[in-house]
């Protein structure tokens, strides 16, 4: 079987998803270019040996439609036989794009492609694009369709995480967010966004609040004990019929942030990355994509841990980092329950509770994240792990070579 | 059958006027009728002969809606399907492209009857606030499906058309002309036929704004995020509210929501195919045997004594000014009956007024009745001290505490004043009707009228005959209820009358649930997702868990030595002695309450005293536990006279302990689940759960013979 390498991993900065946030004026499209750019520059990259252009993107309207892949690469100046394409598996799209690419190579019939996400949240609202799943009366109810946060205060309810642990891990990954930045681990992968003159925009994450303590977040209210109120804790309720009442423990403070932001990551096999002159820094050692039950909606990593686990014939133990996006706090939690992992090796250098979650670029992210650390830590084998919307899971293991 | 006259200004009226009826009632024969007449209104148009249409009806109603019997009967798509499209195409008819419309409506038009005036250009009522409009369709399980869902919803937008659809709410003139489904009001007919021909000769060129290009819906459509997230918390509130259970405002939704992309005439299609399901579903069914067939043959006096003239009474004696008290005096009032309000003292009998002077001003302030109506009605309520004031009363109803001592006590006061043709009635919960009649000087005059909180909404009134009641004094009682637009159901007097007695039974399963180890808040849960109004152990502590445990003696004592010890009785023992929790009047039993008696959740150590021990259930078998106990004890009751007819039990389930509505009642659900069925899953559960499930001979002899109630 060929295998599938990764050789270069890039992010942008994350700017605040909103009309104040840094990035609100770089059009999503340049955020993407940016990643492209660099990437060619950095490798001195032949393009015209890269086949295809797996992008994630969760609301690909507007700004964001019309296979953002392709005209990014076009607008990067790429050559023009590299073809693109945009994906959505909600939150985990990111990752998908990374697992579609190394699907791809070990297929035999690609050798080198570039996979990625992009998400201007403050350009193209989340939820904006539609669709039956949240605003179909009929499918709602019928699906049992719940806003993630109510999810996240179901699984909070349920496993008893209570307000207090929730904000904890909130105060943990900023601190170590904070860490990470003033350290400089990022600053090999992260990107700075400027505009056409050069001109800085953006040089580091908007986001992070170092300074964030436990008495802070205590006063936050919770953000979706009204949704609860208006129906869907019912709904939650009708399928978990056990619990009295849904605990809406989170809030603002130990949910994901609303970012824009964007990544890519080089995937091929071993004889392009030979002829391009490339460095292997790690191989995918396996993939998985799992659906579970979509009112509770984000207990999908525990599953997809498994089975990629069970695909790369490891044990949890045989993981050295795990990386989990922070959506919300009770998911990683159970997460963390589930799997017995322990706190010192669980989104070290923190995650999108600090940082932000620009939805469709995530999971490239997150990739990039793990293979830097376990690197710096000169550790072998990483996991990367996102719950997703309408009750999906990801995840994918890598090994460095 | 339907009048038409031609005027001068060449507008023509068409009245309505259906032979051998009471009521203009849309059907087969008004829609066969209406076409010729279109037919020859088009000639006349070509000819421009004519200028406008007026329709108004001769009967005191303007039209109501479809042939039920029709609809219940209907069990093929296909029919329904192209009934639901030829009425729509006799409302495009009348709509597009011919003059414009009015409608006058001179009184009551609903559902159907009021779907032709939505198909009016214009429509015009006289405010007078016993007429009532709108689509009260939902309440039969079923929706309109004339094309009225997509013009409710050009005329008012997605949210409010929802809203008047979903309510069912049965408006006055002044309410309808305020949320937008009439265009007009008038003074009386006269003023109504002139209002009409002024619009028509104002308004030559009009069509609807779905037929033209530059209409839009209010508001905006399905497409518009604005829009969307008022369906997702609409569809969210379905669920809040009776977890979905009910069918038809899903359905509703659901056609708005695709009707709004759509143009008028696929959205109209998309309704009919929706009312179709609705109609050849069985919860739609079951709720119009409920709330059409069986009510009917309630009212018509199927358990009313025969052979006694009709009983008019005129002026109610109400001892005990509380909420209950109150509610009943205010319901008599409303019925045009006078009414002497007791309570130990006249200042605290005037707290009765005060709570029927807000009820009134509530339904003045929303048009339904007149400032006029509402003086004459509190000028028939009299506040007293004093049971002389009862003296020219025709009977005297005591709500007073549940306290034997007290209502013999207030009962004797009464009977003092009261001649021989007065009777008595008592809305006891638990004492037997037997027991309080015996110190009355006549035995025979005494009876149970049991209304139910708060008793100027629920509809239904529990009579109870004790052994010494006259049947007169039932006949009369019967007439007394119906006189306040109530409905009546006969019972006999045992342990918690009919309601009650069955009602104690879910509250018992529930409990046992508990005592077997089941989570709390499951059983409480799958008790309201079944469609009960609230969880089994909430309704331990609103009845009091004495009292539970007082009918669960009465039963023992009726059964003798035949009695099998109920497994709840346990826990309600150690809950009323050892814990001291006896409910929601103690703030303590199953759930704790705050100072307002506000339940504020399970009680914590309620898993302490009856610890978890099941993990592994199915939803499906705790809920039928939970509903097959109340059916069963139904049908006993049934067996042993103490309701009569399946009318009766089925509607004194729904409204007397909130059976879930859209089952039709408790012995209706027998049918809708499937006779034999339901004997064969009851010989499991008495295999699994205990001789409480045991059928009773009549159900086993129903079944054997291949019979439904």
């Amino acid at each position: 079987m060929t295998e599938a390498y990764i050789y270069s991993a890039l992010r942008t900065v994350r700017g605040k998803g909103k009309a104040t946030g840094a990035l609100y004026e770089v059009r999503p499209l340049n955020l993407l270019s940016t990643c492209l750019s660099t990437l060619q520059q950095k490798h001195d990259l032949d393009t015209s040996q890269v086949e295809d252009c797996v992008i994630g993107c969760v609301t690909p309207i507007g700004d964001q439609g019309a296979v953002i892949a392709r005209t990014a690469l076009l607008h990067a100046g790429w050559d023009e036989g590299v073809a693109g394409m945009q994906i959505n598996r909600f939150c985990g799209s990111g990752l998908e794009a990374v697992n579609l690419a190394a699907m791809k190579v070990r297929s035999g019939w690609e050798s080198m492609i570039v996979a990625g996400g992009v998400e201007s949240m403050s350009r193209t609202k989340m939820g904006s694009d539609g669709g039956a799943l949240g605003f179909d009366p009929d499918v709602i109810n019928q699906v049992g369709y719940v806003p993630q946060g109510v999810s996240a205060d179901l699984i909070a309810t349920i496993e008893g995480f209570s307000r207090e642990t929730l904000d904890a891990y909130a105060v943990r990954s900023q601190t170590r967010a904070a860490h990470a930045w003033e350290q400089g681990y990022f600053t090999n992968s992260v990107l700075s966004i400027a505009d056409v003159n050069g001109l800085a925009i953006l040089e580091k994450d908007e986001l992070i609040r170092p300074t964030t303590t436990l008495e802070g977040l205590a006063g936050l209210s919770p953000a979706f004990a009204k949704a609860g109120l208006m129906g869907f804790d019912a709904i939650a309720l009708k399928k978990y019929p056990f619990i009295e009442k849904i605990d809406h423990v989170h809030t603002a403070g130990n949910s994901s942030g609303i970012v824009d932001g964007a990544a890519v990551v080089l995937i091929g096999n071993e004889a392009k990355g030979k002829d391009l002159g490339l460095k292997p820094r790690a191989k995918i050692r396996s993939i998985a994509t799992v659906g579970d039950e979509p009112t509770i909606m984000l207990q999908g990593p525990t599953p997809a841990v498994k089975k990629a686990l069970k695909m790369a014939g490891m044990k949890a133990k045989d993981i050295d980092l795990w990386e989990m996006n922070e959506a919300f706090a009770s998911p990683v939690l159970k997460l963390q329950r589930d799997m017995e992992i322990d706190d010192e090796i669980l989104n070290v250098n923190g995650g999108a509770i600090a940082m932000g979650h620009p939805l469709g670029a995530t999971g490239a992210m997150l990739i990039g994240t793990l293979l830097d650390e376990l690197e710096r830590r000169d550790l072998n084998v990483g996991i990367v792990t996102l719950c997703v919307g309408g009750g999906m899971g990801v995840a994918t293991i890598i090994e460095r070579v | 059958m339907i009048r038409y006259k031609k005027d001068k200004d060449n507008i023509v009226t068409l009245t309505l006027n259906m032979e051998g009826r009471n009521l203009n009632i849309i059907n087969h024969e008004v829609s066969k009728s209406i076409e010729p007449i279109l037919k020859h209104l088009e000639e006349e148009k070509a000819k421009r002969k004519l200028k406008g249409i007026i329709i108004t009806s001769a009967k005191k109603n303007f039209l109501v809606g479809g042939d039920l019997g029709y609809l219940y009967h209907s069990k093929d798509a296909a029919t329904i399907f192209e009934l639901s499209q030829n009425l729509q195409k006799l409302y495009r008819q009348l709509e597009r492209p011919g003059v414009p419309v009015v409608a006058a409506i001179n009184g009551t038009a609903l559902g159907s009857g009021f779907g032709l005036a939505l198909a009016c250009h214009h429509r015009i009522v006289i405010d007078r606030p016993s007429i009532r409009l709108g689509h009260p369709e939902v309440k039969l399980g079923i929706m309109p499906g004339g094309g009225e869902v997509i013009r409710l919803m050009w005329l008012l937008g997605v949210e409010k058309a929802f809203h008047v659809l979903n309510d069912g709410h049965r408006f006055s003139p002044k309410e309808a002309l305020r949320i937008g489904i009439v265009s007009a009001l008038a003074k009386d007919e006269d003023d109504l036929i002139d209002k009409a021909k002024k619009w028509l000769n104002k308004n030559q060129k009009f069509s609807r704004a779905w037929d033209t290009k530059e209409g839009t819906i209010p508001g905006g459509t399905a497409k518009d995020m604005s829009i969307a997230m008022t369906l997702q918390k609409l569809s969210a509130g379905l669920m809040a509210h009776a977890y979905n259970n009910f069918p038809a405002p899903q359905t509703i939704l659901n056609t708005l929501s695709e009707g709004s992309k759509v143009d008028f005439d696929t959205a109209c299609r998309i309704e009919s195919r929706n009312f179709t399901q609705l109609v050849i579903s069985n919860i739609s069914k079951n709720m119009i045997k409920a709330f059409w067939f069986d009510l009917n043959t309630i009212r018509e006096g199927i358990s009313r004594p025969k052979g006694f003239g009709k009983f008019r009474p005129k002026k109610v004696g109400v001892i005990g000014a509380g909420q209950m008290g109150s509610g009943i005096g205010l319901t008599c009032l409303k019925s045009g009956i006078e009414v002497v309000l007791k309570d130990v003292s006249k200042a605290i009998a005037d707290r009765g007024k005060e709570y029927i002077t807000i009820h009134l001003t509530k339904l003045l302030d929303d048009g339904r009745i007149t400032s006029g109506e509402k003086d004459k009605m509190l000028g028939r309520l009299k506040t007293t001290g004093d049971a002389a004031d009862f003296e020219t009363c025709d009977l005297v109803i005591e709500a007073v505490f549940e306290n034997e001592a007290l209502k013999v006590k207030v009962a004797h006061e009464a009977e003092a004043y009261l001649d021989e043709y007065a009777f008595l009635a008592s809305n006891t919960i638990s004492i037997p009707i037997t027991k309080l009649s015996k110190s009355c000087a006549h035995p025979a005059n005494y009876i149970g009228l049991h209304f139910f909180p708060p008793a100027e909404k629920v509809p239904l009134v529990e009579i109870v005959r004790g052994k010494n009641t006259s049947e007169e004094t039932v006949a009369r009682a019967f007439d007394f209820v119906k006189a306040i637009k109530k409905i009546p159901i006969v019972a006999k007097d045992n342990w918690g009358f009919y309601v009650a007695r069955v009602q104690n039974t879910f509250i018992l399963e529930g409990i046992t649930m508990l005592q077997e180890g089941h989570i709390p808040a499951l059983i409480e849960q799958i008790s309201v997702q079944s469609g009960m109004r609230m969880g089994a152990l909430a309704l331990a502590d609103e009845l009091s868990l004495p009292i539970t445990l007082k009918y669960e003696r009465q039963a023992a004592e009726h059964y003798g030595n035949k009695y099998i010890e109920h497994p709840a009785t346990v826990v309600l023992n150690q809950m009323i002695e050892e814990l001291a929790r006896k409910g929601k009047s103690k703030k303590a039993g199953f759930y704790n309450y705050d100072d307002s008696k506000n339940a504020t959740g399970l009680w914590e150590d309620l898993t302490n005293h009856f610890s978890t021990k099941i993990s592994q259930y199915t939803k499906e078998e705790i809920s039928e536990r939970l509903l097959f106990v109340q059916v069963i004890e139904a049908v006993w009751c049934l067996q042993e006279g103490i309701i009569k007819t399946v009318a009766e039990a089925n509607l004194g389930s729904i409204y007397g302990w909130g059976f879930p509505a859209f089952r039709g009642g408790a012995i209706q659900y027998i049918n809708d689940y499937g006779m034999k069925k339901f004997v064969e899953r009851c010989a499991y559960y008495e295999q699994v759960h205990g001789p409480r499930f045991k059928i009773p001979k009549l159900l086993r002899e129903k079944a054997a013979a291949g019979e439904i109630f």
